[in-house]
């Protein structure tokens, strides 16, 4: 942390002074390329600024120079931690725009898919809350977990952080024989160590006592702040995309949304621990429900792809609350403009700064990742 | 559900144009005047969640085309009323010439960053926003970033061509 300025001459309560400090990008307890400006009096936060733009990339101008397929490798690189929610986006506005059908087969793959991906992600915000709480025990179980989860996705796609699966008008490839089980298996081998991560870690007193009733919100203001995701299911409202607006095959099983009711740092971790738990079922459920077909529709050759004008807005729950993407077509082969909904945006420019006010430093990291800040998602 | 929010809409509205395009989707096309009363008008009837606001450079109409789009939120914790499935484009267009707009922070708090966000990269000016200061870029560019006639790939050839290679023989 550095110290931008010292003001001496404001009141002298506490430590007497107001300082003026950089919470990351380099920093301990700082996950990502964000940066808090905290204006402090002791350890008390007076007023918090975020500041993006690290990771700022411009993607979404640079997609207007792609054509419509070769943005698959863009889209993904938006949210480094779970890219497979952008692909789906992606594909599903680009669908929509051209009409082009999906297979019944690959609709199941796809939420397979994702589902796996919301696992994997959650492991990762897992690690981050845990190691920021000091539980390294289980920050390192959930990395090897994740690790077990990128090994599919090796084996599916070739690539085990960025895989560009999802196609318009279906999946690339169909699973491999042998697949399904090494799924299964794989989910059996985490879902196994739920009761380790809740002796040591979640039903842990030290767990509680350090985020219960940290940067609580009501329902109220998560309303008026655009709040989605954990940080609005952890108010109590059960809004979930996947549920209200279906795609892929999410309305053809049956599944339930975790909910909690106290709007606190320890609701949305808990969130985040039932919603990992629900998707391993729900993963089964869809495994055995899956048809037999083909994966793929096929789609015009892509160099010469056009796409009819038209504007289209689609949502989709990512790991972090909804993800939305406005996409406009001019009738060319290039998108004419591009711009996601990231669920991060309004989590980290306004939840963020309006929490970490009259907060303690200690908890500047607590808040930010229990509502599971992901900068390259704000800065895209 | 959707035939409803498109009679309220047009009857209380004189110059408001109302598609519906598929049965999720509805685009709302609004003279620029009428943004902020259309805008609380659907957040009095359920549409409290401004899921984003978007701008289009219309390069060759002159025309900067600024999207808000509305969804709403559940009304009660756990019952699906299908109106969540709804969501509507509210559009409406602004002279590129001199890009002025209203702030509708008023009405959605969470604009802000949006808006903010829209200033930086295309250059319209918000009136009423409290707060109009970068957010993701750090240098001054005499056009802004996002408008289409920006051209990134000149940009980057102007900047960096500039700056001579390094010899390297190392073979």
């Amino acid at each position: 942390m550095e110290i931008l300025s010292v003001d001496t001459n404001s009141k002298k309560t506490g430590s007497g002074r107001e300082l003026e400090l950089y919470f990351g990008p380099q920093h301990l307890g700082m996950v990502g390329n964000f940066s808090i400006t905290l204006k402090v009096e002791g350890d008390r936060i007076l007023k918090s600024t975020a500041n993006p733009g690290y990771l700022h990339r411009g993607f979404e101008k640079l997609m207007e120079y792609r054509t419509w397929i070769q943005n698959f490798p863009m889209v993904c690189r938006i949210n480094v931690v779970e890219p497979d929610s952008m692909e789906m986006i992606y594909a599903m506005a680009v669908e929509k725009l051209a009409q082009i059908e999906v297979p019944e087969r690959a609709h199941f793959i796809r939420s397979i898919y994702l589902e796996l991906a919301r696992v994997g992600s959650h492991l990762f915000g897992l690690w981050a809350y845990a190691n920021m709480l000091g539980f390294d025990t289980v920050a390192q179980w959930a990395m090897y977990h994740r690790d077990l989860i990128l090994d599919l996705f090796e084996e599916l796609t070739g690539g085990r952080v960025y895989h560009i699966y999802i196609w318009p008008g279906g999946v690339r490839r169909d699973f491999n024989p042998g697949f399904k089980d090494k799924i299964v298996n794989t989910l059996h081998s985490i879902g196994g160590c739920v009761p380790d991560y809740d002796s040591t870690f979640f039903n842990n007193r030290l767990f509680y006592e350090r985020a219960k009733g940290i940067g609580k919100i009501t329902q109220e203001q998560a309303k008026q702040w655009g709040a989605t995701g954990q940080a609005l299911r952890a108010t109590g409202m059960a809004y979930d995309i996947r549920k209200i607006e279906p795609y892929a095959a999410y309305d053809k099983v049956e599944w339930n949304v975790p909910v909690r009711q106290d709007g606190d740092a320890y609701s949305r971790v808990w969130v985040i621990r039932d919603e990992m738990i629900e998707s391993v079922y729900m993963i089964f459920k869809l495994l055995d429900a899956m048809p037999e077909g083909p994966v793929y529709n096929r789609i015009p050759n892509p160099f010469k792809w056009k796409i009819p004008k038209g504007e289209v807005y689609v949502r989709c729950e990512s790991s972090r609350g909804e993800l939305g993407l406005y996409l406009v077509s001019n009738g060319g082969d290039k998108p004419y403009r591009v711009h996601f909904r990231t669920p991060s945006y309004p989590h980290g420019l306004i939840i963020l700064e309006k929490l970490l006010e009259n907060a303690g430093i200690a908890d500047v990291g607590n808040i930010m990742i229990s509502l599971y800040v992901v900068a390259p998602e704000i800065d895209r | 559900m959707n035939e409803s929010i498109k009679e309220q809409l047009e009857s209380t509205f004189k110059a408001v144009v109302v598609n519906i395009l598929e049965d999720s989707r509805i685009v709302v096309d609004v003279k620029k005047e009428q943004v902020l009363t259309v805008l609380k008008f659907l957040k009095d009837r359920n549409f409290d969640h401004l899921a984003l606001v978007s701008c289009v450079d219309w390069i060759e109409e002159k025309e900067f085309e600024l999207v808000y789009i509305l969804t709403g939120y559940m009304q009660g914790e756990k019952e699906y009323t299908g109106q969540e499935r709804l969501h509507l484009i509210v559009k409406t267009r602004i002279s590129r010439q001199s890009p002025q707009f209203e702030t509708v922070t008023g009405i959605f708090q969470n604009a802000e960053p949006y808006e903010r966000e829209i200033h930086e990269l295309f250059g319209v000016k918000f009136e009423g926003h409290k707060r109009l200061t970068p957010l993701f870029l750090e240098r001054d560019y005499e056009i802004p970033p996002f408008r289409k006639d920006f051209d990134t790939r000149q940009y980057v050839q102007d900047v960096f061509d500039k700056i001579p290679f390094v010899e390297n023989n190392d073979k």
